[in-house]
C-alpha cells in the first residue's frame, strides 16, 4: 500500500467512525448499559451481601461465584459510586 | 457579501479559535497528560466508563449537542439584523462556548468522572445541587414549550409534513424491529428504512394526502379555547402522544431506532444544503440589513403594511440576543453531556480539546448555515419582506425549510420536495429530543417526589404530569417568551457550568479568568434578560386572551425564579471563591 492509498484509508476511517459516532455509538452504549444494569442487578440479588445487604447466602451463590467473580470489583464501584440524575442525562 | 465568504469567516473563527486560542489554553493551562488514567480506564466497567475512539466520540459530542437550538435562535436573532446574530455566534463560540465545553470534559476527566451535581455540591454548597436539579427540571419543561410549540403550530399545522413525519415514526418502529428483533444486517437496514423514509416524505407531500389534511385542519379562524386553533391544537395533542410513547415505551422499541433513522434524514439535509450553497454561492440580498435597529423591530426597518399579522419588537440587543442564540454560541446543555457522558468516555486527555472543543466549532458551522438559510436562503428569493412576513406569521422555523429547501434546489433537489422535507427534518430533530425530555422528566417527578406521593412511582402516571406540564406551556403564552426563558435556564446552566470549572482551577492553583470573565458575562447578562422578560410578560397582562394570559404568569414566575435560584448560587459560589486557594472545597 502505498503512503497515498495509507492516507486515504486513514481519512476514509475517520469519516466512518465519526459517523458511527453520531448515528450508532449511543445505540450501541445504550445495548451495552441495558446488559451491565441486568447483570449487575443479577449480582446483586445473589451477592448482595457483598456490599452489607442482608441476603442469606444461598446454595446458587456459591455455585455461582466463580463466574461472578470477574466482575465483583466494577460492580461494588458502580453499585456504590455516588449518583444523580445528571447521569441519566448522558 | 458573498454567503461562501460568510462560511469562510466562519472557518477562520474555527481555525484561530481552535488552532490557536483553544491550544494554547490546552497546552499552558490545562496541560493534558496521557500518562495519566482517565476515568474511562480506571474506573471501567463496561457500562458508564468506557474508552471510546476519539473519532466516535466527536461524532457522539456533536450529536449530542446539536438539535434545535444551533437552528432556531440565529433565525430568529436576524430580527436585529444578520450581522449582530453573526458576531455573537462566532464571537461567542470563540470565547466561551468551547471554554465551557471542553472545560466541563477536562473538570469531569480530572475529577473522576463526577457528575455536575456531585461536583456543585462539592465545589459551591450543599444547596447547589438541588438548585441545580431544579434548574435542569425548569429548562426541560421549557424546552417542551418551546420545542413543542414549533412543531404543533408551526410544523405540523402545514398540510404537507404530518403524513411524512408520522411515516418516518413508523419506519423508525421498522428499523428497531429489524436491528433488534430479525438481527438483519445494518447496513441493510439503513438502506431499506432512508429509502422508505424518503418515500414516506414524499407521500405526505401528494395533493390527495393535503387535501385530507388541510380538512382536517379545519378553518384558522376556529378556535378551541383562547386564542389556540383547532390545528394548533390538534396537532400539539398528536405531538404529545407520540412523546407519551417515546417516554413509556423501550427504548431500542420506540426512540433509538426513530433517532437512527431521523439522523439520516438530518445528516443528509445539512449536507445537501451545505453543498447547495456552496454550488449556489449567492451575494447577500441588498434589502436584508445587516443591522435593524437595537430594539428588534422588524416594522420599523421596513414596511410591515403589507404583513397580515403584527410583529412586535423583540427588545434590547443586549442582552436578548444573547440567550436567542444559545447553542450556536454557548449552552448549559452541552456542560451536562460533557461531564456526565463524554468525560468517562475519553480514552486520553489530551483528546478532550477535539472532542469538546472541536464538535462545538462544528456546531458553530451548523449556526451560521442556519443564519444563511435565512438572509440568503429566504433573503434573495423573496426579499427581506419574506422573512418579515414568516416571522409574522410565527414560522420561525419555516424560514429555515424555506431556505434550506432553496439551497437544496441547486443541487437538483425540486422545492416542492425540499421544502416539505426541511419541515420534517426540523419536526424529527425536536421530536427525537422531546420524547426523551419527557423521559427523564418522569425519572425527575419519581426520584423527587416519589417517596412522599408513590404514584409518582408509576411509569404512565408520571409520564402524565410531565404531559401535562409540557401542554401548560405549549397552549398558552408567546413562543417569542418561551423561546427566551428557554435561552435563559440553558445560559445560567453554562454560567454554572463556568463557575465551577472557575472553582475547580482556582482550588487547583491554575489560572482562571479565561474561564471566570465568560462566566461573569454570561451571569450578568442571562439575569437582566430574565428580569427584562419577567417585566414584559407581567406588565402586558390586560386585554390578553385566557391561554396567553395563563402563557405570561408562568413565564413570569419561571423567570423570577430562575434569577432567584441563580443569586443564590452567585452567592454561595462567591462564599467558596473567597475560600482560600486550595481549600475552596466545601466540607461534606
Amino acid at each position: 500500500m502505498t503512503e497515498e492509498q495509507k492516507r486515504t484509508a486513514r481519512w476514509l476511517e475517520t469519516v466512518k467512525s465519526v459517523l458511527y459516532g453520531m448515528a450508532g455509538h449511543d445505540m450501541a452504549r445504550y445495548a451495552l448499559k441495558t446488559r451491565g444494569s441486568m447483570e449487575h442487578l443479577f449480582i446483586l440479588i445473589t451477592m448482595g451481601d457483598l456490599l452489607g445487604v442482608p441476603i442469606l447466602p444461598p446454595y446458587y451463590s456459591l455455585r455461582l461465584l466463580p463466574y461472578v467473580v470477574p466482575q465483583i470489583s466494577t460492580w461494588k464501584r458502580r453499585m456504590l459510586r455516588e449518583k444523580d440524575l445528571t447521569d441519566a442525562l448522558a | 457579501m458573498n454567503a461562501v465568504i460568510t462560511l469562510i469567516i466562519g472557518f477562520l473563527g474555527i481555525a484561530v479559535g481552535y488552532g490557536v486560542y483553544a491550544r494554547s489554553i490546552d497546552k499552558n493551562i490545562m496541560q493534558p497528560d496521557d500518562k495519566k488514567a482517565t476515568p474511562a480506564k480506571m474506573y471501567m466497567d463496561g457500562v458508564d466508563f468506557t474508552p471510546a475512539n476519539r473519532n466516535v466520540l466527536f461524532g457522539y459530542q456533536f450529536k449530542s449537542i446539536a438539535a434545535l437550538g444551533p437552528i432556531v435562535g440565529p433565525i430568529v436573532a436576524v430580527r436585529w439584523g444578520w450581522l449582530p446574530a453573526l458576531l455573537w455566534i462566532i464571537v461567542g463560540t470563540f470565547f466561551i462556548g468551547w471554554v465551557q465545553d471542553y472545560s466541563s470534559i477536562m473538570l469531569g476527566v480530572r475529577e473522576d468522572g463526577q457528575s455536575f451535581g456531585a461536583l456543585s455540591y462539592r465545589l459551591v454548597s450543599p444547596r447547589a445541587r438541588t438548585i441545580l436539579l431544579t434548574f435542569i427540571y425548569f429548562y426541560l419543561l421549557l424546552i417542551m414549550g418551546a420545542f413543542g410549540k414549533i412543531v404543533g403550530y408551526d410544523l405540523m399545522s402545514n398540510p404537507a409534513v404530518p403524513i411524512g413525519v408520522l411515516l418516518v415514526i413508523l419506519i423508525g418502529l421498522l428499523a428497531g424491529q429489524m436491528t433488534y428483533k430479525w438481527k438483519m444486517d445494518i447496513i441493510l437496514t439503513s438502506l431499506v428504512t432512508v429509502v422508505l423514509a424518503f418515500v414516506g416524505i414524499w407521500i405526505g407531500t401528494l395533493s390527495g394526502v393535503q387535501s385530507l389534511l388541510t380538512a382536517i385542519n379545519g378553518s384558522p379562524d376556529t378556535t378551541v379555547f383562547g386564542s389556540v386553533t383547532w390545528a394548533q391544537f390538534f396537532w400539539s395533542l398528536v405531538v404529545l402522544v407520540i412523546c407519551y410513547f417515546g417516554a413509556v415505551l423501550p427504548i431500542w422499541r420506540w426512540a433509538q431506532p426513530i433517532n437512527y433513522v431521523a439522523f439520516w434524514i438530518v445528516f443528509l439535509g445539512i449536507l445537501g444544503g451545505t453543498i447547495g450553497l456552496l454550488i449556489w454561492h449567492p451575494a447577500f440580498p441588498a434589502d436584508f440589513p445587516a443591522f435593524t435597529n437595537w430594539n428588534g423591530d422588524l416594522c420599523a426597518a421596513t414596511d410591515c403594511s403589507g404583513v397580515e399579522k403584527t410583529v412586535g419588537a423583540m427588545g434590547p440587543l443586549w442582552p436578548l440576543l444573547f440567550v436567542t442564540i444559545a447553542c450556536g454560541a454557548i449552552s448549559g446543555w452541552h456542560s451536562l453531556v460533557s461531564s456526565s457522558g463524554t468525560a468517562r468516555q475519553l480514552e486520553k486527555e489530551s483528546d478532550a480539546l477535539y472532542v469538546g472543543g472541536g464538535a462545538m466549532f462544528l456546531e458553530m458551522f451548523l449556526a451560521v448555515l442556519s443564519l444563511l438559510t435565512a438572509v440568503v436562503g429566504v433573503g434573495v428569493t423573496r426579499g427581506f419582506a419574506g422573512y418579515v412576513s414568516l416571522v409574522a406569521a410565527g414560522k420561525n422555523a419555516g424560514v429555515f425549510a424555506v431556505g434550506l429547501s432553496e439551497m437544496m434546489s441547486h443541487i437538483g433537489i425540486p422545492v416542492s420536495f425540499g421544502l416539505p422535507y426541511g419541515s420534517v427534518f426540523l419536526t424529527l430533530m425536536a421530536l427525537t429530543i422531546m420524547y426523551l425530555v419527557v423521559r427523564f422528566m418522569r425519572v425527575a417527578s419519581a426520584e423527587f417526589l416519589g417517596d412522599s406521593i408513590p404514584l409518582f412511582k408509576n411509569t404512565t402516571f408520571g409520564t402524565l404530569v410531565a404531559l401535562a406540564l409540557s401542554a401548560l406551556f405549549i397552549w398558552t403564552g408567546f413562543w417569542a417568551r418561551i423561546w427566551i426563558l428557554f435561552g435563559g435556564a440553558n445560559q445560567l446552566m453554562a454560567s454554572l457550568a463556568l463557575l465551577l470549572v472557575t472553582l475547580w482551577l482556582k482550588s487547583n492553583g491554575k489560572k482562571y479568568l479565561w474561564t471566570l470573565i465568560p462566566f461573569a458575562f454570561m451571569f450578568v447578562t442571562t439575569i437582566y434578560a430574565l428580569l427584562l422578560t419577567a417585566y414584559k410578560v407581567l406588565s402586558t397582562l390586560s386585554g390578553l386572551p385566557v391561554d396567553k394570559f395563563v402563557g405570561n404568569i408562568l413565564a413570569g414566575v419561571i423567570a423570577i425564579y430562575l434569577v432567584a435560584a441563580a443569586l443564590i448560587l452567585g452567592w454561595d459560589a462567591f462564599k467558596a471563591f473567597r475560600r482560600p486557594g486550595a481549600e475552596a472545597k466545601v466540607e461534606a
